[in-house]
């Protein structure tokens, strides 16, 4: 049935990751609602908004970083969730 | 670190949230029509597929082949020095054009229907109207530029040529939107304001600056966001008139990703090329849309 989307399995735990995030994301709103407030980003972010700003800085990195240097993409990963911490912290 | 202090979100456990459910329809659609289709891209991006049986994981390597090649690289900024080229010239001549649009009287609906005129046709179309209109032979624009003021004009053969027909052809598509949208926003001041500047004998620019332009802030604001989104995706009119060339001069990131899905049937580079375009249409658009929503607060 899913044979025309030629799964493979480091995408499968991908996207198994992110929709996990979703769902942690969605508990933790349940248990403790999100507040809004300003960080270094200068926006008013609750915490998804940060999420999201941080995945999506992450795929800039990594997309950056494979642009230019031939270097181990596992350090581009590391440096990606570097930034996707220290976004979701203090952004 | 500053606190804003208590958001309305923050009393979402007690209220009755039920009414959830009625996004479902939107979320089902949504992927079947995007979720779904985006994935099997993801996964045509790192593998080299021949039938779905036959196929080779290759991790990020189309990743690496798409962002060092130059044609790609060169096509990304021939994109975006024409979506800067069209913002630039659109949004001036649109406001320009709202500003002299009638504001009551029966040559309203005259001018509306004029000026909406161009947004009625389908894109093709367009592109066709302008492949004959440009043309030196049998062309009306064409022929006239090459005999009136006797430049030598053939957007078939010279590079220049092709791009000024297809920049001159998306303003000719498109300003009417900013024009529409700016037209409204003007409509939208309220009368007061115009007589305390007819009091204060203040000049037709002074109204214009001080009184229309900041009041347009949010219409321009779309205008804007609308515009470079459409002209940074142009496909449908270049692809007809010029084809991306001659050479490579108008072939901007659509074409060129289609030649290399469609054309050459390499659906992995293209769909590292598809993930690539679409992580940076999306961060402009959250850009704008940040800028959109929050810039009153």
């Amino acid at each position: 049935m899913f044979e025309w989307m030629v799964w493979t399995v480091p995408t499968a735990l991908v996207f198994a990751g992110l929709a996990l995030l979703l769902v942690a994301m969605a508990v933790w709103a349940r248990l403790s609602p999100p507040v809004a407030r300003r960080g270094f980003l200068r926006i008013e972010t609750d915490r998804g908004d940060r999420l999201y700003i941080g995945l999506i800085s992450a795929a800039v990195v990594l997309a950056g970083w494979i642009a230019v240097t031939d270097l181990s993409m596992w350090l581009a990963l590391g440096c990606a969730l570097l930034v996707v911490v220290v976004i979701g912290i203090w952004g | 670190m500053t606190e804003v202090g208590e958001e309305p979100r923050a009393d979402l456990k007690r209220r009755n949230n039920r009414a959830w459910w009625l996004v479902l329809p939107v979320v089902v659609s949504v992927a079947f029509t995007a979720v779904i289709p985006l994935m099997t891209v993801v996964n045509f991006s790192v593998q080299d597929v021949f039938t779905p049986s036959d196929r080779i994981f290759v991790g990020l390597e189309w990743f690496r082949s798409i962002t060092r090649d130059p044609e790609v690289r060169s096509a990304f900024v021939r994109t975006l020095l024409f979506s800067a080229q069209v913002l630039l010239l659109e949004i001036p001549l649109g406001v320009a054009l709202a500003v002299c649009m009638p504001r009551r009287g029966v040559w309203v609906s005259v001018a509306l229907v004029l000026v909406a005129l161009p947004l009625l046709i389908p894109w093709n179309v367009v592109g066709t109207i302008w492949q004959i209109f440009a043309r030196g032979d049998i062309g009306l624009g064409g022929w006239a530029v090459n005999h009136v003021p006797g430049v030598d004009f053939n957007y078939t053969l010279d590079s220049t040529d092709a791009w000024i027909t297809v920049l001159v052809m998306d303003v000719w598509h498109w300003t009417p939107l900013v024009a529409l949208l700016a037209y409204a926003g003007l409509r939208s001041i309220p009368e007061p304001y115009f007589q305390a500047a007819q009091i204060d004998a203040a000049s037709a620019w002074a109204t214009f600056r001080h009184i229309q332009l900041p009041r347009l802030r949010g219409v321009l604001t779309i205008a804007i966001l609308l515009r470079f989104m459409d002209s940074f995706m142009i496909y449908t009119e270049p692809f007809v008139v010029t084809g991306g060339g001659p050479g490579n001069a108008t072939s901007f990131l659509s074409i060129l990703l289609s030649k290399i899905a469609v054309g050459q049937f390499d659906l992995g580079p293209a769909g590292a090329f598809s993930l690539l375009y679409f992580l940076f249409v999306q961060i402009l658009c959250y850009v704008f849309f940040t800028v959109l929503t929050r810039s009153g607060r």
